[in-house]
């Protein structure tokens, strides 16, 4: 009798697990939800929430699963299939495929058209439309100081600080450190001393931001990026790269081909949206989220309903 | 007839160091901090720049009789119930210089507290915690405190009175997503614990018994301790990926290399080793003669094990399980970064955007968690040291 009961135990619990796999895969076999991601930074994940409200509004069903990590996590995701789409900047294919050396990373058309090729080569993962703007690193100095020197470009900034121009810049280490700052040395010939540059532990860009517009020991240029909601807001102008140093790093929503194929109409609907972020706009966006403090899922959804893009 | 102590002799030594450090902090620090928004420098203010006249001299008049109440060995009670009060004053003053400094509609300035008024509340906070140990109050009246307490909290809270202050505001933003957050914090670290003593226990009684299995058993555990919770997610991610491409029944189960399910592996390892460890030195210190009596009784392996060592055992146990949930829902934190979600969230996006008041969004709750974990522990561990005697 001990035994028999001893018996009947686990074949229920292999008919409890059989009934759980079942209704595991009833769930799946029903419509898949496409599940946007993002990575944990404000602009990437406000990217993502627009993509992912503009398909909501279009009748197609989303689990949001943004904010899930830094870069090598969601392209992770991306790649293994557990997530289906999420916003990428065009420039990271560089560092995915290994291929620093071509010189079309440093053009918003080629860049695309090349990681795009390469993306949908080795993993079957579409580019859709970028945003027509970048977000690489720039620099940008104080606003008295840009009028008062005549700062608009690089090369300007170049001049000036061959023409001995105290200049303090607040960078991040890895902007010091992982090349950026040499290859802009480089390119535009002027160089730095360790005394002229503030290397910030942390160095996010507000608080790079933070140093230049309140003038801290002398700061007088900042790291940043070309989106910064921070930029305007601090009272800086951001000097153009007229050398093409920088690579570009547009936004751009990459999906999965499979994810893609059973909804085809997504690459329309995601088109005219991407298209509409100007680099103004999106730095406008971005002081709302960073600066004001507004969510970011907020700030999406204002910007799609006042530009006719969500009812 | 009695001669009164000179006054020296009736100086508190930590009333005193209290006192001197409340007063310092008052003297040289900003009470609250003013920002226009949320990147640019902020403008410190002191308790008195800040308030309404008659707010002010309440406000000085309430830390006055506070640091007297602190410098004179008064009874415990009363030091207590004043420490408290301090404690309200110090909350209401900052939540009124918050109001008084927002302009009326504006959502973009930031008014944080400042380094004086998290000083006083650390002193008033230690000055409490002083009286309540003079106090010894039983493990349910602890109970009753720690609850009424966070009921105070909640309330206050839910009115609004805080509304202006800078965590609020990174609240009000985030209100959508806090309370799920919040829950997959508790979660995690809850779930994680749960599955691990179902594992670790049986572990630790076979470690007893067994004594050849101990080096191999704690020193595998160990090394599991060393390895940084970061560097253990990243490793779990690539395997349970794989899983999850390989029986997709197991992904849609939720077990992913994203998500929760690492997260969930990794704080189940952590806190394998103080509950193995815990069990086997509790064992080890059940007095012989109760065993002896007990199978003298003619009680069954089982019965001995269950009736009569676990129960023993149970107070040095239950340390280890306090040790991990206190460790486990400080490391969920970190669970954020390979998208298992909770209050880590906000932590990370804060250091993003270096938005202190969103870290402190995340912060303070974890923070309140695991002092109320440790509280409740303490006191369920002393019941039942009281228990068996």
């Amino acid at each position: 009798m001990q035994r028999h009961s001893a018996y009947r135990q686990p074949t229920r619990a292999a008919a409890l697990l059989c009934a759980l796999l079942l209704l595991a895969a009833v769930a799946r076999a029903g419509s898949t939800p496409l599940i946007v991601s993002s990575k944990l930074d404000s602009e990437a994940t406000m990217l993502s929430q627009m993509v992912r409200l503009v398909l909501n509004g279009a009748g197609i069903t989303t689990i949001d699963r943004t904010r899930i990590g830094a870069t090598p996590v969601v392209r992770k995701a991306l790649l293994t299939g557990e997530i289906d789409l999420y916003v990428e900047y065009s420039g990271n294919a560089e560092f995915f495929f290994n291929d620093s050396a071509d010189p079309a990373w440093k053009d918003l058309r080629q860049g695309y058209a090349l990681g795009a090729r390469l993306d949908y080569a080795a993993n079957h993962i579409v580019w859709l439309t970028p945003a027509p703007v970048s977000n690489s690193w720039a620099l940008a100095v104080r606003r008295d100081l840009a009028e008062r020197a005549q700062l608009r470009t690089m090369s300007d900034f170049a001049r000036w600080v061959r023409g001995g121009g105290a200049v303090v810049l607040a960078c991040s280490a890895e902007f010091a450190n992982a090349g950026t700052l040499r290859a802009l040395e480089q390119t535009y010939h002027f160089t730095l001393s360790s005394a002229q540059l503030i290397v910030l532990a942390g160095g996010e860009t507000a608080a790079t931001i933070g140093a230049a517009a309140a003038g801290t020991n002398g700061t007088n240029t900042a790291m940043v990026y070309g989106t910064d909601g921070g930029i305007t807001a601090a009272n800086l102008v951001m000097l153009a790269d007229d050398l093409h140093e920088q690579p570009i790093y547009a936004p751009v929503p990459l999906i999965r081909e499979a994810a893609l194929r059973s909804n085809p109409q997504i690459a329309q609907l995601v088109r005219p949206l991407m298209e509409s972020l100007d680099l103004a706009t999106l730095r406008a966006l971005n002081a709302r989220v960073q600066i004001d403090g507004e969510a970011d899922e907020a700030v999406a959804a204002d910007y799609l309903r006042a530009h006719g893009f969500l009812k | 007839m009695l001669q009164p102590l000179p006054l020296w002799h009736r100086v508190d030594p930590l009333g005193a160091l209290l006192t001197a450090v409340g007063a310092l902090a008052l003297a040289t620090l900003p009470f609250v901090v003013f920002k226009a928004n949320r990147i640019v420098p902020g403008e410190a203010h002191g308790l008195l720049q800040v308030l309404p006249a008659g707010l002010a001299l309440a406000c000085q008049v309430a830390l006055l009789i506070a640091a007297t109440v602190a410098l004179v060995r008064f009874s415990a009670p009363l030091r207590l119930a004043v420490a408290l009060a301090t404690i309200a004053v110090l909350a209401l003053a900052l939540a009124s210089a918050a109001d008084a400094l927002t302009p009326p509609g504006n959502k973009v300035v930031r008014v944080a507290a400042g380094g004086a008024f998290w000083l006083l509340l650390v002193c008033s906070g230690l000055m409490a915690t002083d009286a309540i140990t003079r106090l010894r109050p039983g493990p349910l009246v602890r109970v009753a405190l720690l609850a009424g307490f966070l009921l105070v909290t909640l309330l206050v809270l839910a009115h609004g009175t805080f509304d202006h202050l800078s965590v609020m505001r990174e609240y009000a933003v985030n209100a959508g997503r806090f309370p799920r957050a919040l829950r997959q914090h508790v979660l995690l670290a809850l779930g994680s614990l749960a599955a691990a003593v179902v594992v670790a226990l049986p572990l630790g009684i076979l470690c007893h018994r067994l004594p050849r299995l101990r080096p191999g058993v704690l020193g595998t555990l160990n090394v599991i301790q060393t390895i940084p919770a970061i560097a253990l997610f990243g490793i779990l991610m690539a395997p349970l990926g794989a899983l999850a491409a390989a029986l997709p029944w197991v992904g849609d189960l939720g077990i992913r290399g994203i998500g929760a399910a690492p997260a969930a592996v990794a704080l189940f390892l952590y806190s394998l080793l103080p509950i193995v460890a815990n069990t086997l030195q509790g064992l080890e210190h059940v007095s012989r003669s109760a065993v002896e009596a007990a199978r003298g009784m003619g009680m069954t392996a089982w019965q001995v094990l269950t009736g009569v060592e676990l129960i023993l055992a149970l107070p040095v146990i239950l340390t280890g399980v306090r040790v991990v949930l206190v460790q486990n829902i400080g490391m969920t934190t970190v669970a954020a970064l390979i998208g298992g979600g909770g209050l880590g969230t906000f932590v990370f996006q804060g250091i993003g955007q270096t938005a202190i008041d969103l870290v402190l969004l995340g912060a303070i709750p974890i923070v309140v968690l695991a002092f109320s974990a440790a509280v409740l522990l303490d006191a369920l561990i002393e019941v039942m040291q009281r228990a068996p005697s």
